[in-house]
């Protein structure tokens, strides 16, 4: 028997106060580019500008990415992987100003108005087998802080959009190893930049730091040390250490093995897996200064999350299939894989460097 | 270590045991007998198959045994000895015939190290096939087969294979007929194995346009256009994807949104008690989002004001009523840089105001997901703050008093397991309910705040009654884990609602019987990841009845039916009937804005102009005394701080707590 009751007579009808949604709709059509020729132009009142043109980064046809004569390219040792995708790295600084030696593992301190300058593209575009630029994400010292904006290039690679909802941009390439490859890349939007551009709830560079940067480059006329180049293009404070604490090529046989594999997971991790970083809670430390110490990158470590059906240790020495680690990075169920953002496809090779190196650890960790 | 010894403890196993065995098949499995056995190298041809270890990696070779019960009974297999260290074991078991094998248990890891264990139920007079495979080592090694006496206290469960095509995620009614059903989803298509009623399922694949978000990190299931069908929510990595079942039931239409979401837990609920289910979802990397429904089930896209940390960090939200006033709350259990967890209060009036300092639901507790439920009985609902990294806390609800801390002593301050998981359900229908999170284990309610460790050797999932017998069970994946029950008994209320959201989520249903009253709080969405049932389950004990269930709707509206059959399924009609003299609620209150400067605007149940009102410190002094006039209560004249506020209404005393700034 169901006894029906009123308790309340009146129903209220309630609307929700809506909250405020930070979205930027930008009206693409409208807008015209208008690089000022001569001069780069970073206004951080009015940065970020609609238009990557803007900014005068860059001179002749946009897509030819050829700098400004002040813009300068540079390349970090062991980069991040970004599903295959290849990426063209600038810096800019205004005339006067430079940034400073922090320490061998810090972002370098740079001065107000600076651009970090980072392209993504891929060669062997199919159809028709060419290049394709996707995206140009800057980060611009404005005020004091860092302020992080992404370019989606248009189809006819003539100028690139501020975009800071995300998209996907189906892809096929064909590799170095002529093999044909599909890619849904991910354009991301600002709060996946944050996810893992932050410390602290704060916006901050990853790459350069000097450990990183403590390298050759070739600028037409040959290798040169990277950081020297900096310093004679009056962009480095000179005096910094003349011996660095530097990565090693992930990809650089020759070297130490375990060295590798510490610059990959550094690169690829360490910004989640790190202090007041995204994931910080999780027992693993993969900066560089850190994994040292085997126990930092997992070594006889219980993942706090068993996501396999059976004890993994997060590396468990000599044995690739209990290992967290290396069943995470070969993964692409969206929430198993890592890294979490930035990668749909499996980076096979550093796969296979991180599998030659769990079955060389010793002794067991049981 | 001294490498001899276990030699000669092998040695003295093979003596005593008659069941070592030289390479072996299924047909030719050993028989065996409780105690120990020596397996050898594994070599054996026949490779056990299904792999029920979850692993799903069949291995290349097995020794087989075969063990015919003589009696109900708990059987052990296990080689989780210490002179088995180092070696790397895994064990199937089955019933069936050879060639046509079904799961019944299996374990890889359940051991020390990686030492296997586990535990079924043996049913007299049948015959269970025992295998040892070498997916990870060929090494020999003793084993051992024990048998214990089947008691009410134990949490067991058999498994039985399903076949769905997607990822598992849910246990919910999809078609109203009052039984659970398994749905699978990919990207492409929707599995629904409708449950039959008097056993089994029905399996019918709905195609699907490909999902622009697929459902990686949450399902939640509810009717948001009260069509008779059940719609479902994909928590995708970039976005939200909403399937939405179309009036015949033959097929789900895609909404998906633009907006970029890196999804979480998802919910159905109505947020803004409109009487149509709205749907929230946790946001990973930014303040969360939710969709509110126009009333015809068309949904749109809402950030801010439900958990606004610009990075996010929320990770298992649940909406429950943690301050017994009839209104919605939500909880969310917090992950990352900025860990410290949320509580929500529903205003009453469509606002939420966050307390959960207030109330003293701030743990900085590295959570996935909280499990809410009334776990001692005394009338409101108490959360187990799982752990995904550290360390739980248990915390009871101590009404106007707000949390407090009850870990210690717990059982939880000495459970080291740790995950993503943590829900609440009464596995055992003795009226406590239970917290299912990692280890394989269950930690059992057993009265006082306290819990002991039932190790169950299944994972948790999206729970609920697969057979209908009013025992909860679990997925995992193609695996139904099938509880054993026992002799308790059991109610299974169903809300049907009318003037509120058809699946009644957001009501309050409260179960009288002699062992107490039980409370739940209708939901959909609860853990991390899974969708369990949405029937709102009770295990009585020992009690042959029920004196009165009573439904608070999230309208207003209160249903009572008195003395219900047990051991079934009530479902309970939302129903207005003006006819019958009005009952008294039961008292609530809620005050706003909190914390407040001069008024305090007053809500509830009996509320009047020049209702007496008392102000209380928190050392019990009266420090006022007022009226209330036109809803509303001055207090310009007291300091800051934090105060009881009392309401005297014909009949009630109603109270409060709230902060003068």
């Amino acid at each position: 028997m169901i006894i029906p009751v009123r308790a309340r007579t009146a129903l209220v009808i309630i609307t929700m106060i809506a909250g405020i949604v930070a979205c930027r709709h930008d009206a693409l059509e409208d807008l015209v580019p208008s690089s000022a020729p001569g001069s780069v132009n970073v206004d951080p009142s009015t940065v970020p500008y609609a238009t990557l043109s803007e900014y005068g980064l860059f001179q002749g046809a946009l897509a030819s990415l050829d700098p400004h004569p002040e813009v300068l390219p540079y390349d970090v040792i062991t980069p991040l992987f970004s599903d295959y995708a290849k990426k063209a790295r600038f810096v800019w600084m205004p005339s006067g100003s430079r940034a400073s030696y922090a320490g061998d593992h810090e972002v370098l301190a740079f001065p107000e108005r600076s651009v970090l300058i980072k392209t993504f593209y891929y060669d062997h575009v199919q159809p028709g087998d060419g290049r394709k630029i996707l995206e140009t994400r800057l980060l611009i010292r404005a005020n004091g802080e860092w302020v992080s904006a992404t370019y989606v290039w248009n189809a006819e690679q003539t100028e690139a959009y501020l975009d800071m909802t995300g998209s996907n941009v189906p892809i096929t390439w064909m590799d170095e190893q002529d093999q044909m490859r599909n890619v849904t890349y991910r354009i991301p939007a600002g709060a996946e930049c944050f996810t893992c551009h932050k410390q602290s709830g704060v916006t901050i560079p990853i790459g350069p730091k000097p450990r990183n940067l403590d390298r050759v480059f070739n600028y037409g006329e040959g290798d040169v040390g990277q950081l020297e180049k900096w310093v004679q293009h009056g962009y480095l404070e000179p005096g910094y250490p003349a011996s660095i604490d530097r990565v090693t090529a992930w990809d650089d046989e020759s070297e130490d093995l375990s060295d590798r594999v510490r610059s990959y997971l550094d690169m690829n991790c360490a910004h989640c897996h790190g202090e007041q970083r995204h994931c910080d809670y999780r027992p693993m430390r993969f900066a560089w200064e850190l994994t040292a110490d085997p126990v930092n990158l997992g070594l006889c470590v219980e993942p706090d999350e068993q996501i396999l059906p059976f004890d993994a240790y997060i590396v468990s020495a000599g044995n690739v299939d209990k290992s967290m680690m290396h069943y995470r990075i070969s993964s692409t169920e969206v929430s198993e894989r890592m890294p979490l953002l930035g990668r749909t496809l499996v980076h096979q090779e550093a796969v296979d460097m991180i599998a030659d190196w769990i079955l060389q650890l010793s002794p067991p960790c049981n | 270590m001294n490498r001899c010894a276990p030699f000669f403890l092998l040695l003295a196993a093979t003596a005593l045991s008659s069941n070592a065995t030289a390479q072996s098949t299924c047909a030719t499995a050993t028989p065996l007998q409780p105690g120990l056995f020596v397996v050898p190298d594994i070599t054996g041809p026949d490779v056990p198959s299904p792999d029920c270890s979850l692993n799903n990696q069949l291995a290349d070779h097995g020794e087989w045994y075969v063990y015919t019960a003589t009696q109900d009974a708990q059987v052990t297999v296990s080689t989780d000895l210490p002179i088995n260290s180092g070696i790397d074991t895994r064990i199937q078991v089955y019933t069936g015939t050879c060639g046509n094998l079904t799961c019944v248990a299996g374990d890889d890891d359940g051991g020390a190290g990686t030492l296997s264990f586990l535990q079924f139920a043996g049913e007299q007079g049948e015959t269970y096939y025992i295998a040892f495979d070498d997916n990870w080592d060929a090494d020999g090694f003793t084993a051992q087969l024990l048998l214990s006496p089947l008691s009410t206290s134990t949490i067991g469960f058999t498994t039985q294979n399903i076949s769905a095509t997607g990822s598992v995620y849910a246990l919910v009614d999809m078609d109203f007929d009052q039984l659970d059903d398994i749905v699978a989803v990919s990207q492409t298509n929707i599995n629904v194995l409708y449950q039959q009623p008097g056993g089994g399922f029905s399996s019918v694949n709905y195609p699907t346009t490909p999902a622009d978000y697929p459902a990686s990190w949450s399902l939640a299931a509810g009717d948001i256009d009260a069509n008779g069908h059940m719609d479902l929510l994909y928590g995708g990595g970039s976005g939200v994807t909403f399937m939405k079942a179309n009036n015949d039931g033959t097929g789900f239409d895609e909404v998906s949104f633009p907006n970029y979401v890196f999804s979480q837990r998802s919910n159905f609920v109505d947020i803004n008690n409109d009487g149509h289910l709205d749907a929230f979802v946790c946001h990973d990397v930014a303040p969360n989002v939710y969709f509110l429904n126009d009333g015809n089930g068309n949904l749109t896209f809402h950030q801010g004001g439900l958990g606004d940390t610009q990075w996010g960090g929320n990770y298992g939200s649940i909406w429950i009523d943690y301050d017994n006033d009839h209104d919605i709350d939500l909880f969310i259990a917090k992950c990352g840089a900025d860990p410290v967890n949320q509580l929500h209060r529903n205003n009453g009036d469509g606002t939420f105001t966050s307390v959960g300092p207030l109330v003293g639901l701030d743990q900085n507790v590295q959570t996935w997901s909280c499990a809410w439920a009334d776990f001692d009985l005394d009338g409101d609902m108490d959360v187990l703050v799982g752990a995904s990294s550290g360390q739980h806390k248990l915390m009871r609800n101590d009404g106007v008093m707000g949390f407090t801390d009850v870990t210690a002593g717990s059982g939880y301050d000495t459970f080291g397991a740790t995950n993503i998981e943590h829900a609440a359900h009464d596995f055992d229908n003795d009226g406590y309910v239970d917290v299912f999170g990692g280890g394989e284990i269950i930690m059992q309610n057993v009265g006082n705040m306290t819990f002991n460790p039932v190790s169950v050797s299944i994972y948790n999932g999206a729970v609920g009654d697969m057979n209908d017998d009013g025992f909860l069970d679990v997925l995992n994946g193609n695996f139904m884990r099938v509880n054993n029950g026992n002799t308790n008994n059991y109610l299974k209320v169903i809300t049907h609602g009318t003037v509120s959201n058809r699946n009644g989520i957001g009501a309050r249903v409260e179960v009288i019987s002699a062992l107490g009253t039980q409370i739940r709080d209708v939901k959909s969405g609860d853990g991390f990841r899974y969708m369990s049932s949405i029937t709102a389950h009770f295990g009585l004990g020992s009690d042959s009845a029920v004196d009165q269930v009573t439904v608070f709707w999230p309208s207003g509206i209160v249903n009572v039916v008195e003395n219900p059959p047990i051991n079934g399924t009530l479902e309970i009609i939302e129903s207005v009937d003006t006819d019958v003299a009005d009952l008294v609620a039961p008292p609530s209150l809620s005050v706003h804005p909190n914390p407040a400067d001069d008024r305090l605007v007053v809500n509830g149940s009996g509320i009047a102009s020049g209702n007496e009102v008392r102000i209380i410190d928190l050392d019990g002094r009266v420090v006022s005394t007022r009226r209330i006039q036109d809803g509303q209560v001055d207090i310009s004249s007291l300091a800051g701080g934090t105060y009881f506020i009392e309401v005297f209404t014909p009949g009630s005393v109603l109270k409060q707590m709230f902060m003068k700034r």
